[in-house]
């Protein structure tokens, strides 16, 4: 059996609505955040897990971190129950939630990290190298003694973030770790991620609405919506299936030029230019290219690939979500 | 063993830096303390009451002192429960009942310890009439020492109850302000437990209420005498083991039921 074990999972909510005008009863409403959801992850696999808001992503990572009970379906996680097994599930697996605290926010990180090695019994030496090696590939030398309250927001994740992984658990769930990063700070992340996920073969899911994070991090991605599995294999054939525009900004050398194009061809003015959208298989370039020569001199053409998040909107709404 | 022993150092460590809180706390108190001291001297002046007004000072004293041990929850804890930030505290190996339980007891040992030593010496330097008296004895001051701490883990149970109860209905407000008000009254800390007709005093010194902080009073005063020690503490005792009971029950039930809510 591979090393987390996932069948036909379900999972319902219940949420209270404000009773309409004349009524006396709040209505209650159903959600089924998983329906049916199944799947199989091995051992140092590192998976991007998308989905829009709502899909059911955390209700998941918080089935799989043993917090949550789920309705129907068996889950296994290293051969173990993580609800049943709750104690022993927990000692060997790391989660993030990008929007909670795990650390204590008035006393410095070092502190809270002690407090984390007690908990996972952690031997000294072990805890020592550990916060060394961590430190060192996030970054956190100066950080230790401050404390959390004092720190900014992406100096708190990567604090969160090595607080998680101190005792080197097996897995690793990041739920939105990379929310309200700066640019440097993402950057960082994912290569620590990379890094951990090489050199001790920790096997990672990361849920995220950053895409970027996703195309330079998992090989294989698996998309949920509305509780269902929609996708489940490599980002290149995923986005390949939908990834059938190009966009082409073009400036001529006059004023009055102007391409006359098929109806298939989006066109929009911008700025001195114009900003076409096209599909190559409905247009050949070679095709497109002529038209626009006829409009006049051309001065400047660019030729771009869709943008990730473009592409995913595409998917979302192609699946109904 | 050593996690919750870590836990319960940290928030030792925690409740330290609050020293203005301290000093607010202090001041408040006293002023508490003056005022409900002056009342009862004016109720002794219009009719003395068969208890000696020495031991109504002591009373109000020991209670100001201790005022923190029961009126004052851990505020991040509860948040973490309203909010969800709990999550993180489910995926640790540990025993959430006794994680919390140590939380809540360092929260309230320091917290009343660095409120009740300048509150003390604040009290025994006050005038005869108004301010503390001695204990008893020296097997007396031991005996409510006892009982204190027997107190201390009476009320910690108590408050983890609390806690699992804002688990199910998410904000404490309601029925926290509810149970201030019977801790309040029951506990002794508005009206001495002592002045209250005997008739009543046979019922309300057996609710838990009464262990927390004036079965330890009583002591001190030798309104309880010594002999009558180790009954005090069985029932303290009894009450602790029965809300620690409960309390488990709860929390291990909330963990069957539980959702953690906003993604």
């Amino acid at each position: 059996m591979s090393f987390i074990h996932v069948q036909h999972l379900c999972k319902r909510f219940y949420v209270r609505k404000k009773r309409k005008n004349g009524s006396l009863l709040r209505e209650k409403e159903t959600v089924d955040a998983l329906k049916d959801v199944s799947f199989e992850i091995e051992k140092g696999e590192l998976i991007g897990y998308i989905g829009p808001n709502g899909a059911g992503k955390s209700t998941t990572v918080k089935i799989l971190s043993g917090i949550l009970t789920p309705d129907a379906g068996e889950v296994e996680v290293g051969g173990k129950v993580p609800w049943k097994n709750r104690k022993t599930h927990v000692q060997h697996i790391g989660v993030v939630f990008g929007q909670r605290m795990q650390l204590w926010w008035d006393v410095p990180v070092l502190d809270s990290y002690s407090l984390l090695k007690d908990i996972y019994r952690i031997p000294e030496a072990a805890y020592r190298q550990r916060l060394n090696e961590l430190t060192e590939a996030l970054n956190l030398g100066d950080l230790l003694r401050t404390p959390l309250r004092q720190m900014s927001l992406g100096q708190r994740m990567r604090a969160e973030l090595c607080g998680s992984l101190l005792h080197q658990p097996e897995i690793l769930f990041l739920d939105e770790p990379t929310i309200g990063l700066d640019a440097v700070s993402k950057l960082a992340l994912r290569s620590f991620l990379k890094w951990e996920n090489r050199e001790h073969q920790t096997t990672i899911l990361l849920t995220t609405h950053d895409m970027e994070d996703i195309a330079a991090l998992c090989s294989r991605v698996m998309v949920l919506g509305r509780g269902q599995k929609l996708y489940d294999g490599s980002l290149q054939n995923l986005l390949h299936h939908y990834d059938r525009r190009r966009t082409v900004e073009i400036r001529y050398a006059g004023p009055d030029c102007m391409p006359d194009l098929p109806e298939t061809v989006s066109m929009q003015k911008e700025g001195d230019g114009f900003r076409l959208t096209y599909e190559p298989e409905k247009l050949p370039t070679a095709e497109l290219l002529s038209c626009l020569q006829q409009g006049g001199p051309i001065r400047e053409l660019t030729v771009q690939p869709q943008n990730i998040d473009h592409l995913i909107a595409d998917m979302y709404q192609e699946m109904g979500l | 063993m050593k996690a919750y022993l870590s836990v319960f150092r940290m928030r030792l460590r925690m409740e330290t830096q609050y020293r203005g809180a301290v000093l607010g706390g202090v001041a408040c108190q006293a002023f508490f303390g003056l005022i409900l001291i002056a009342v009862y001297r004016a109720m002794y002046a219009g009719k003395p009451q068969t208890m000696p007004l020495s031991h109504v000072t002591t009373y109000v004293w020991l209670q100001q002192a201790f005022f923190r041990m029961l009126l004052a929850s851990d505020a991040e804890l509860m948040d973490k429960v309203r909010t969800g930030g709990i999550a993180y505290d489910l995926c640790r190996p540990i025993h959430l009942y006794g994680f919390y339980y140590a939380r809540i007891m360092a929260q309230k040992l320091m917290g009343s310890l660095l409120r009740a030593l300048p509150m003390l010496i604040f009290a025994a330097l006050l005038p005869q009439g108004w301010g503390i008296s001695p204990p008893a004895s020296v097997s007396a001051l031991t005996a409510s020492l006892a009982a204190l701490l027997l107190g201390l883990c009476c009320v910690c149970a108590m408050e983890n109850i609390t806690m699992a109860f804002t688990m199910r209905t998410l904000d404490p407000r309601g029925f926290q302000a509810m149970l201030n008000l019977l801790m309040m009254i029951l506990s002794g800390n508005i009206l001495p437990l002592t002045l209250f007709p005997d008739s009543w005093q046979q019922a309300i010194t057996l609710l838990p209420y009464a262990q927390m902080l004036d079965a330890p009073i009583r002591l001190y005063t030798g309104e309880y005498a010594l002999p009558q020690a180790p009954g005090v503490l069985l029932l303290q005792g009894g009450w602790t083991a029965l809300l620690v009971i409960v309390g488990m029950v709860l929390w291990k039930q909330n963990q069957h039921r539980l959702i953690i809510q906003g993604g």
